[in-house]
């Protein structure tokens, strides 16, 4: 039985749970985190999607409340025929050293938008969460090294023993009982073997083609994300394309308005990620964008685009573009930026990020180092000059604040919010099965704390970008992680 | 074979699950089976002195044994080999829903290898006998080549289902396999209704199948689920295979003095003939309210079928051009010829063997 990490979850306040659900956004963090309530019950759920598909899910459901006796857990499509019928649910094991963590497995049998339902049995009733997740082949694995070597010493017995049998039946098979086999017999038989092996080499070469064809059929599903072709226009125009390089029937013309933006855009300065922006370009075409840029530094720059299709499958657009100095216009809207010091010179012991006016954002990260794969709270307050609770914070696009994890080398990004790295937009799909999802269920000013279900998806170096709204003004902390294995 | 039905029907109805399910055990018992008990009689034959078999036995790698146990024991040994490479094709590309696949076909040449060997382990023993032995050999001859046909129809299930049987390329597919089974069994056995009784092995086969597995409850545990199921989805109702076998019979009853050539030209053209002349007509019946209940099966679907599908409304795919109905038509028609002449010659060398 697997236990949960020793990660924080539930033993710090939750009140980030009850604003508005994020959009997921993501390169190289497949895993889906969710945090939400199942009816009375407070959940985090995380999800380890299949490499291949069909493959199998991993579930790990984290229970806030002592008293849930019982999880099932139940794959169905996100939306069409496939999302009305559910299969018979699966009872997910409870750990018998931490009773309030239970883990699954489920089938995820298609490409595409898909969900995972949880219900939750206990003293208080029952209640049910679903949490979208996009199933999509992302390699294919190889043979192992003994397999291999096992299965062709079984190939080769194979050849050799039918070769050998088709010689036997032409030798021996029609002569009577007792009598041996003459010299033309064996001649025959000898033929008869020869030609067999080339018989045999020929079906084989059939089938290595075909194994091609199969694997060839099966590289064309491996998932390509979406690129981003920019360009700068009037001098501070940042023009957008979405190019598909060819994965499935995909479209580029059906996203879905995400908090009212239909991309959420982040460009990040590389190498030194000193510079960070957080854009929302509107649409000029059906694939095309454009976003007024701000004033910004000359260098080069990483886009990030999260979209969400109309089936409910999220992805993140890559690209880079080169800019000049940009003499733009102020940041307007929900667009923000911040900046820090490069990560050559990061400081990986700092919990402080100064905002603005005298005003700053402490990590509560404690002392224990982050490993790889194992979900984790990211919990972050904003203080005054004198250390108190911020006053005056509000709602940032509807939700308490926004996180972006970056792996230094850019081989992981994540776009993540206080109920994890879900999509808003696809929750809104089954929100009759989430009735609360995407509304901001606070009243009143937001506390000066937020936090974030995330986990890293493998070891090194991360650099954290954390906006927060406090007195109309986007603010972003940003703080550098190691990551372990 | 009924460890396939049972895996067919179980990945229709439940799901794939594990690797440990029943019917994938069923399967695989038999190629442990079949290369246990082929391996008993090569090794009893080879080191025994005084083995009945020793004077009716080939010889193999300085092993002794009937032909027919050395050829199952091949398949008891394919069968078992595909097991994890048919695990490895699902790890690395997840493709398992459907047939026909690499894996799958070496799980099909390992059954088929058991069967042949089991057919031709009796043959040797039938060949041989005298009396009142030699019929009861002849029924379980022909038992198991009826079970043949069975092994590479389930290879076909994809291909022929009733939604397709108003295409040529339906009757193509079934004349790769049935005319060569039918033929072959007849010319071995020298029995006056061989392809008649291997029809009706298949057929019965079939439909106690197609009977039997919707009496158990069965629901999906894996989505999508399209259509919901709540017993296990059994096989179609069989094709009208004892038909043109009939005709055939009946055939090579009238035309034993007729050249080889002659008679598989006549005998390709009659099975072609008759089965469009019943299947046609029959898969409109199928099509029809009139086959919705359990005896002929219609009213069963798999928990992924899509209720939008052509199959669940009980339609046809849309017809052939016309020109590509008759290529296809001629290529089946060529097909059972063609494989009818090599049954023939098949058949004789197996009415030559003796050990």
């Amino acid at each position: 039985m697997k236990r949960a990490p020793a990660a924080v979850f539930f033993q710090l306040p939750l009140a980030a749970l009850f604003f508005a659900l994020p959009l997921v956004a993501h390169v190289g963090s497949p895993d889906v985190f969710y945090e939400g309530d199942a009816g009375p019950y407070h959940l985090l759920v995380t999800i380890r999607p299949p490499q291949v598909i069909p493959g199998v899910a991993q579930i790990e459901i984290r229970s806030a409340s002592r008293d849930v006796q019982q999880v099932r857990i139940v794959p169905l499509r996100l939306t069409g025929p496939g999302a009305k019928n559910a299969p018979v649910p699966d009872v997910a094991d409870r750990s018998h050293d931490d009773p309030q963590f239970y883990t699954g497995a489920l089938w995820l049998m298609n490409t595409g938008a898909w969900q995972v339902r949880v219900q939750a049995d206990g003293a208080q009733g029952p209640g049910m969460l679903s949490v979208p997740v996009p199933a999509a082949a992302l390699l294919v694995l190889p043979m192992q090294k003994g397999l291999g070597v096992g299965l062709a010493v079984l190939g080769l017995v194979l050849f050799i023993g039918m070769v050998s049998i088709i010689g036997a039946a032409s030798r021996e098979a029609q002569l009577e009982p007792g009598k041996e086999p003459d010299a033309p017999h064996i001649r025959r038989s000898r033929i008869a073997m020869g030609a067999t092996a080339v018989i045999l080499l020929g079906t084989l070469w059939l089938g290595a083609t075909w194994w091609g064809s199969e694997a060839g059929a099966n590289e064309k599903r491996i998932f390509k994300p979406l690129q981003l072709k920019a360009t700068v226009e009037n001098g501070d125009r940042l023009a957008l394309q979405l190019n598909d390089p060819g994965w499935l029937n995909r479209r580029t013309d059906d996203l879905l308005p995400d908090h009212n933006h239909l991309m959420h855009l982040y460009v990040i300065r590389i190498p030194a990620m000193d510079l960070v922006w957080h854009l929302h370009p509107e649409r000029t075409g059906g694939d095309t964008f454009a976003q007024s840029l701000p004033s910004m530094s000359a260098g080069r720059y990483a886009l990030y685009g999260d979209v969400v299709h109309e089936n409910g499958f999220s992805e993140t657009a890559t690209g880079e573009i080169e800019l000049p100095a940009i003499n733009g216009q102020p940041l307007q809207g929900d667009d923000a930026g911040g900046a820090a010091a490069p990560v050559a010179k990061a400081d990986y012991n700092s919990v402080v990020a100064p905002l603005s006016d005298g005003y700053r954002m402490v990590w509560e990260r404690g002392p224990m180092p982050y490993r790889a794969r194992q979900p984790y709270e990211f919990r972050f307050r904003v203080e005054d000059s004198q250390g108190r609770p911020a006053e005056g914070m509000e709602l940032y696009m509807g939700m308490q604040g926004h996180a972006a994890f970056v792996r230094t080398d850019r081989s992981v990004f994540a776009h993540v919010h206080p109920s994890g790295s879900v999509p808003m937009a696809a929750l809104g799909l089954i929100a009759d099965s989430n009735p609360h999802a995407g509304h901001n269920m606070m009243h009143g000013e937001p506390p000066a704390e937020v936090s974030f279900p995330w986990g890293f998806p493998k070891p090194g170096e991360y650099r954290i970008f954390v906006q927060v709204k406090r007195a109309g003004k986007v603010e972003t902390g940003i703080f550098d992680a190691r990551v372990e294995n | 074979m009924i460890g396939v039905h049972w895996d067919i029907s179980w990945h229709r109805s439940i799901g794939r699950d594990s690797f440990w399910t029943p019917a994938h055990l069923a399967i695989q018992l038999c190629g442990i089976l079949a290369g246990i008990s082929g391996g008993y009689l090569i090794l009893a034959t080879t080191f025994a002195d005084q083995s009945p078999l020793r004077a009716a036995s080939v010889r193999i790698w300085g092993f002794r044994g009937p032909l027919g146990a050395f050829i199952a024991a091949w398949g008891g040994i394919a069968m078992i080999a595909s097991a994890p490479f048919d695990n490895w094709w699902h790890n690395a590309y997840g493709l398992d829903v459907k047939i026909l696949s690499p894996p799958h076909m070496v799980l099909a040449a390992g059954i088929l290898a058991v069967h042949v060997g089991a057919l031709i382990l009796i043959l040797g023993y039938m060949n041989r006998a005298t009396g009142e032995e030699k019929p009861r050999l002849r029924a379980l001859f022909l038992y198991v080549g009826g079970m043949i046909l069975v092994v590479l129809t389930v290879l076909e299930l994809e291909l022929t289902s009733r939604a397709v049987m108003h295409s040529a390329v339906f009757y193509r597919v079934v004349a790769t396999v049935a005319p060569l089974v039918l033929a072959a069994v007849a010319r071995a056995s020298r029995y006056k209704w061989a392809a008649t009784w291997v029809a009706g092995v298949y057929s019965l086969f079939v439909l106690l199948i197609s009977w039997i597995l919707p009496l158990f409850p069965a629901v999906p545990k894996l989505g999508p689920v399209l259509y919901p199921v709540t017993q296990f989805t059994p096989p179609e109702f069989p094709m009208l295979l004892i038909v043109p076998a009939l005709a055939l019979d009946l055939l090579w009853q009238r035309t034993a003095r007729w050249g080889a050539w002659k008679q598989s030209v006549v005998s390709g053209v009659v099975f072609l003939a008759t089965f469009v002349a019943v299947q046609w007509p029959f898969a409109n019946f199928l099509n029809s309210p009139a086959a919705r209940n359990w005896f002929f099966g219609t009213i069963y679907f798999g928990y992924n079928t899509s209720p939008l599908s052509l199959y669940a409304k009980y339609q046809f795919i849309p017809a052939d051009a016309t020109a590509d109905f008759w290529r296809e038509m001629v290529i089946a028609l060529v097909l059972s010829v063609l494989l009818i002449r090599l049954a023939f010659a098949c058949g004789d060398r197996l009415q030559r063997i003796q050990r």
